[in-house]
């Protein structure tokens, strides 16, 4: 006798207008979610506009009930290590177009369907209790960027912060400085956006930046710097490998930021040298720093109106290298009057 | 465009071409892969087919502005020496090799010829 399935847990969002009704079958595939989106959890949505995204366990890649087409081509195969200035994922995957859909294969891991379009995503994921949370939430806040790009609301790999309404970019990959840089800013009081993933959005006058919190995550070497983070106590700092994690508004008194206007952006490298130093940039050297941690070319209309809120954003802002020098402690007062100098 | 490249056979104008009458009648305009951006006076471009982006500087965005399937290479060549202070034979050159690459690269199509 066949068992009867439970039908799955339905959990639901709203993120900035865009509501979304997630399907989990387990409680360990709304676990991770429910944590990635926790400031956007929602009683009730409009669910004749919502994006509909759903995740199955499976135990075997042969249980996966995927079909392609004669016309399905693949679009982008990597092995999950840094690339060209990309970070890497450590997860091997290749992207297939099929028609309107994109189909993420994982491998040993799962796949992802998504139909950008229609606005539903489906992941398969084979024995998800052998996988690290954190690994659903990566599968899961994949396949949401890939629906809300087609919602016009795109994410970029930065640090963003806020204060006094205006907002500052940091786009780099892990190693640059983005996260030390962050939490120097955000320990002087800068309100907190997100430390890898703001979204963005064009409103017609210029382009927002809107917060999307999630835990911010630190290596060794950054929680040297900060005196707060040496000390702070295990069920705060949580481990993690390779990086520890912690959730900002418990160590720092400072609170969510709101949706602002970003002002400034800096891209960091780190030197071996007392003091950081600050570089103009040309906006089109600024653009070419920022295309590889934002935009990647599934589907060639998105990519066009995501190329020209790029581009708008980076006329908006004022773009600097920062030479990040060992002086950690001391960027605000670095940055802060870049800020109030954009704003006047 | 910031990296040089190498001219194939696959060229609009042949880089040795000073024949006006070629000139006149070669006619380029953007391919529809293409999203450009304008800033500070370059222009960043994209390839939506490939994923690529190129950076064109001053002169390189003028040359692109003006490939729209309305003006030929002479004509091209004629409001380069107008807007820069540049010899008319260097004005060419260069246009023509730069053309010849963004044809190369899919950025550029070629009409009549």
């Amino acid at each position: 006798m066949t068992p009867v399935k439970k039908p799955p847990e339905a959990y639901l969002f709203s993120v900035y207008g865009v509501p979304i009704r997630y399907l989990a079958e387990l409680p360990l595939l709304a676990t991770p979610v429910n944590e990635l989106l926790r400031h956007f959890r929602r009683d009730s949505i409009d669910e004749s506009d919502a994006l509909t995204m759903c995740f199955r366990a499976v135990q075997r890649r042969t249980d996966i009930p995927l079909t392609l087409s004669s016309s399905a081509h693949r679009v982008f195969s990597g092995t999950g290590s840094a690339v060209e200035g990309r970070r890497g994922t450590g997860l091997p995957c290749e992207v297939i177009q099929d028609g309107s859909c994109l189909i993420a294969d994982f491998h040993h891991v799962g796949v992802l369907v998504m139909d950008g379009m229609k606005g539903r995503a489906e992941g398969y994921l084979i024995q998800p209790e052998t996988l690290p949370a954190n690994l659903i939430e990566y599968v899961f806040h994949l396949a949401l960027i890939e629906l809300l790009r087609h919602r016009g609301l795109y994410t970029i790999h930065a640090s963003a912060l806020e204060k006094h309404g205006r907002g500052i970019l940091i786009p780099a990959y892990s190693g640059c400085g983005k996260t030390t840089s962050f939490i120097a800013l955000l320990r002087s009081g800068y309100r907190y956006l997100s430390d890898d993933h703001p979204l963005i959005r064009d409103v017609g006058t210029h382009v927002e930046v809107l917060p999307f919190p999630i835990k911010i995550h630190v290596t060794d070497a950054t929680i040297a710097f900060f005196p707060e983070l040496l000390h702070a106590p295990h069920h705060i700092l949580q481990s993690g490998s390779p990086k520890r994690s912690f959730h900002a508004e418990d160590l720092y008194p400072t609170s969510v930021g709101d949706c602002c206007r970003p002002t400034v952006m800096l891209f960091p490298h780190v030197i071996d040298a007392p003091h950081s130093q600050i570089e103009l940039l040309p906006k089109s050297v600024a653009l070419q720093s920022l295309l590889p941690k934002a935009l990647l070319v599934y589907d060639p209309e998105v990519a066009r109106r995501e190329f020209q809120v790029l581009a708008k954003l980076v006329q908006q802002v004022a773009s600097y290298r920062l030479s990040f020098g060992r002086n950690i402690l001391d960027l605000p007062k670095l940055i802060t009057p870049l800020l109030e100098q954009k704003a006047c | 465009m910031s990296d040089p490249l190498q001219v194939t056979s696959r060229q609009a104008v042949s880089d040795r071409t000073t024949d006006r009458r070629i000139l006149d009648r070669v006619i380029l305009r953007h391919s529809h892969n293409v999203q450009g951006a304008g800033m500070e006076g370059e222009t960043v471009l994209l390839d939506v087919s490939t994923s690529r982006y190129y950076t064109l500087n001053r002169m390189g965005s003028v040359i692109w502005e003006y490939c729209t399937g309305q003006h030929t290479v002479s004509d091209i060549h004629g409001f380069l020496c107008d807007r820069f202070e540049v010899a008319p034979e260097q004005a060419l050159d260069d246009l023509v090799v730069l053309i010849n690459q963004l044809v190369e690269e899919g950025l550029l199509v070629v009409e009549g010829g």
